[in-house]
């Protein structure tokens, strides 16, 4: 049992007062979701997030595995910039008033729209708790519904950079192309297809559609082992992973791999899903999902033992040291620093050499520290770099590593290199374990839904919306609480 | 080692010194190297002339001043009447361009010329710095010579430069790409502190920087990878010499350096 796991008592050595306290903060009770403060730990060396109900007793999480990266990389933050329009009033308190509410610090630098909740997988560990099977409170949009989101998004955003459709598995919706047609049509830059491939696969009128429409795909990959698969989808997928990025590649679509990765999962894979995602011409950039223990994968784990961006980029550099060391990820600094850490890198099929390497993009991030007027045009490229909105091989981002390249003096030839750089995110969701109001203040990855408003992604998945949404789309009350 | 025919032929032409200066003056080593031509850059220079106790208004000669940059922080920031030395007239010139630009013509002047001949007369400076440039002198004896020549008694030198021990050094480390990267000429420490000694020059502090050569190996040879990834994309050569070579000799001097074969140092002497 879970709750079991993460039960604090004396009797495990954990108690609220232990280890150093890193921060004040709020908190729910992964059980009744009530708001609660919490405090965060340095117990043994990583960051811990604990709080007390008086129901349910103690819980602690592990949020990040470094607690002295944890305490270094707080400068990485950015004030938060405000959105055009904001869809609710503060009642109740963060986390319960999402839409987004006056109390968020932050605007929405990608949007997400969950046009589906069926899917052709059955994945383990689905934080959308989709399916193959007849569904409780299943639902589809219709394109008129996706529209209205959309222009939603707008009317928050002004002209929103990047939008991605997900599901559910989207593109086993019937009106998939014409959504993300309009969402093109919105003048939007970067539309992607969050999707595991399989119609990719099997329907070779699909990728020739996506390059029409110049949609980015977003692409489940969670590693090479059969038993990876089995552990994280429910069967082995490789053979149509390929496929589908074999097509893309003959197509022109370009393609991010997003690997969720588990700790005694597929942490051991890390590396070469990276060096693989570099050598395939498809490929330009890989996203790192530590596992987030919400849906239906709530149940068996452990948050004491839970894998953290340190943990993964440790993964990584000790997989491929020859091309990466833990500076080379710089935390993106719209988000809380703990939450997504990324970086660009001029390669080819050979090499691979992270642009920190070559540029000070951590002065630059820096917003703490006092530090001698920076270059305004290549801090404005960095900080479109260094954000949720950006993937690597999409046309603003390319634009961006060409400014930083010009102004730190590149030479010319290098700068087409550096233009078409490769781009690597570790990016840490919260769950009802991890939950910490402080960093969803900041967050600025939102869900769209139907009626317009723009819910924090990890709000979505941890609070409660997720649940509220699929039964008002089912037929109850949206807004039924 | 094997080295580019360019720079054979650089050496065969004008000997090290001028192909020392033509390989630091060509643009895709600036790039190599950045804005930081030594370990540490600007703050290793304000710790030498801190060291040396430069006061507002002294005499100071840079000897191997490149394009510039530490002759100018040290009249910027010290106060004091610079003069910088360069084999390159293009350095040179840069270096004037950058004089201009920052308004600091009335204090600091640079001259084209060689260290085994100071176009001074004797006792003419307060101060002197040579900063990663007496290692590839070859002949240093006589550059340290004319150093004293130049200093008047009591005056100060800081000299930085790469410490080795060439009898532990790896055998590659010793040809001409290690000679023009400052590591093929290094000495031991105590060597040094002798050439100093033998021409009335007393070391009283040395400060090692060795932390800050391996960070400036590493930032070398992840640039001259960037250099070799280019001309890969682009399929003829690029820059003044073999990258794989490079990257094998910079890939070699931070094993050495790891390993206390290989390090930085600032001395600081005063003229007896």
């Amino acid at each position: 049992m879970a709750s079991q796991a993460s039960r604090v008592s004396p009797q495990n050595g954990i108690a609220r007062t232990d280890g150093r306290v890193l921060g004040e903060t709020q908190s729910i009770c992964p059980r009744c979701r009530r708001l609660l403060d919490a405090r965060l730990l340095d117990l043994g060396g990583k960051v811990v997030l604990t709080r007390s109900c008086p129901d349910h007793g103690e819980f602690a999480a592990v949020v990040y595995g470094d607690a002295e990266r944890y305490v270094e990389i707080q400068c990485f933050n950015k004030p938060g910039e405000s959105p055009l329009e904001r869809q609710t009033e503060v009642a109740r308190g963060c986390p319960h008033d999402c839409g987004i509410c006056p109390a968020h610090a932050q605007h929405t630098c990608l949007g997400i729209i969950e046009v589906n909740t069926a899917c052709n997988l059955d994945c383990p560990i689905c934080f959308a708790e989709s399916g193959t099977g007849q569904q409780e409170h299943g639902y589809s949009l219709t394109l008129e519904q996706v529209e209205s989101m959309l222009d939603a998004f707008i009317r928050a955003e002004g002209e929103p950079e990047s939008v991605q459709l997900s599901g559910g598995e989207p593109s086993i919706h019937p009106r998939i192309l014409d959504m993300l047609a309009a969402a093109r049509e919105r003048g939007i830059p970067l539309v992607m297809l969050n999707t595991n491939g399989i119609r990719l696969a099997r329907d070779p009128r699909f990728a020739p559609a996506l390059a029409e429409l110049g949609v980015h795909v977003y692409l489940q990959f969670d590693g090479f082992d059969d038993a990876t698969q089995i552990a994280i989808r429910g069967r082995p997928l490789t053979g149509e992973k390929l496929r589908a990025l074999d097509r893309c590649a003959e197509e022109g679509v370009s393609v991010s791999l997003a690997a969720a990765v588990e700790r005694g999962v597929n942490e051991h894979e890390v590396g070469a899903i990276l060096r693989f995602g570099v050598e395939h011409p498809a490929v330009t950039g890989v996203f790192f999902q530590p596992v987030t223990h919400s849906g239906r994968f709530l149940a068996d784990s452990n948050p004491l033992d839970k894998l953290t961006n340190s943990d993964v980029i440790e993964a990584i550099c000790a997989q491929l040291p020859e091309w990466f060391r833990a500076d080379d990820f710089v935390p993106v600094p719209c988000c809380s620093p703990s939450c997504r850490s990324a970086t660009f890198a001029l390669y080819d099929d050979e090499d691979l050499i992270p642009l920190p390497r070559l540029v000070d993009v951590e002065d630059y991030l820096d917003y703490v520290t006092n530090r001698s007027l920076p270059d305004l045009e290549v801090l404005e490229a960095l900080e479109g770099l260094w954000s949720a909105k950006a993937a690597g091989g999409s046309g603003p981002v390319a634009e961006r590593l060409d400014c930083i390249a010009c102004a730190t003096a590149m030479p010319r030839e290098l700068r087409q290199v550096a233009a078409r750089g490769f781009m690597v995110v570790v990016q840490d969701f919260q769950d009802p374990y991890t939950l910490d109001t402080e960093k969803l203040r900041k967050c600025c990855v939102s869900e769209i839904v139907p009626d317009g408003r723009l819910i924090p992604f990890c709000a979505y998945n941890s609070v409660g919306y997720r649940e509220q949404v699929r039964l008002a789309m089912s037929g109850g009350n949206l807004r039924g609480h | 080692m094997a080295t580019s025919p360019k720079l054979e032929a650089l050496l065969a032409e004008g000997g090290t010194e001028a192909c020392c200066a033509a390989l630091y003056e060509s643009p895709a080593v600036r790039w190599f190297l950045g804005d930081e031509l030594h370990p540490g850059g600007e703050v290793a220079t304000r710790r030498s002339l801190g060291l040396i106790e430069l006061r507002p208004g002294e005499r100071l000669l840079d000897v191997g001043a490149g394009t510039g940059s530490s002759a100018l922080l040290a009249a910027r920031e010290f106060g004091c009447l610079v003069v910088g030395l360069d084999y390159g007239t293009d350095a040179v010139r840069r270096a004037r361009q950058a004089a201009d630009a920052a308004g600091l013509c009335d204090r600091v002047a640079f001259v084209v010329g060689d260290a085994g001949a100071l176009p001074f007369a004797d006792d003419e400076f307060d101060a002197l710095l040579c900063e990663c440039s007496l290692s590839t002198f070859p002949d240093k004896a006589r550059a340290v010579s004319e150093m004293r020549r130049v200093l008047r008694p009591g005056g100060r030198v800081a000299i930085s430069d790469v410490v080795a021990d060439p009898a532990r050094l790896p055998e590659p480390l010793s040809g001409t790409i290690a000679t023009l990267a400052c590591v093929g000429g290094a000495l031991p420490l105590e060597a040094y502190e002798r050439l100093l000694a033998e021409r009335r020059l007393r070391t009283f502090a040395v400060e090692s920087l060795d932390d800050q050569a391996a960070r400036l190996a590493q930032r070398i040879e992840d640039r001259l990878r960037a250099g070799r990834l280019l001309e890969r994309c682009r399929g003829s050569e690029w820059g003044p010499f073999g990258f794989e070579e490079a990257i094998e000799a910079v890939r070699l001097a931070r094993r050495a350096i790891d390993q206390g074969v290989l390090g930085y140092a600032i001395l600081a002497a005063t003229a007896s």
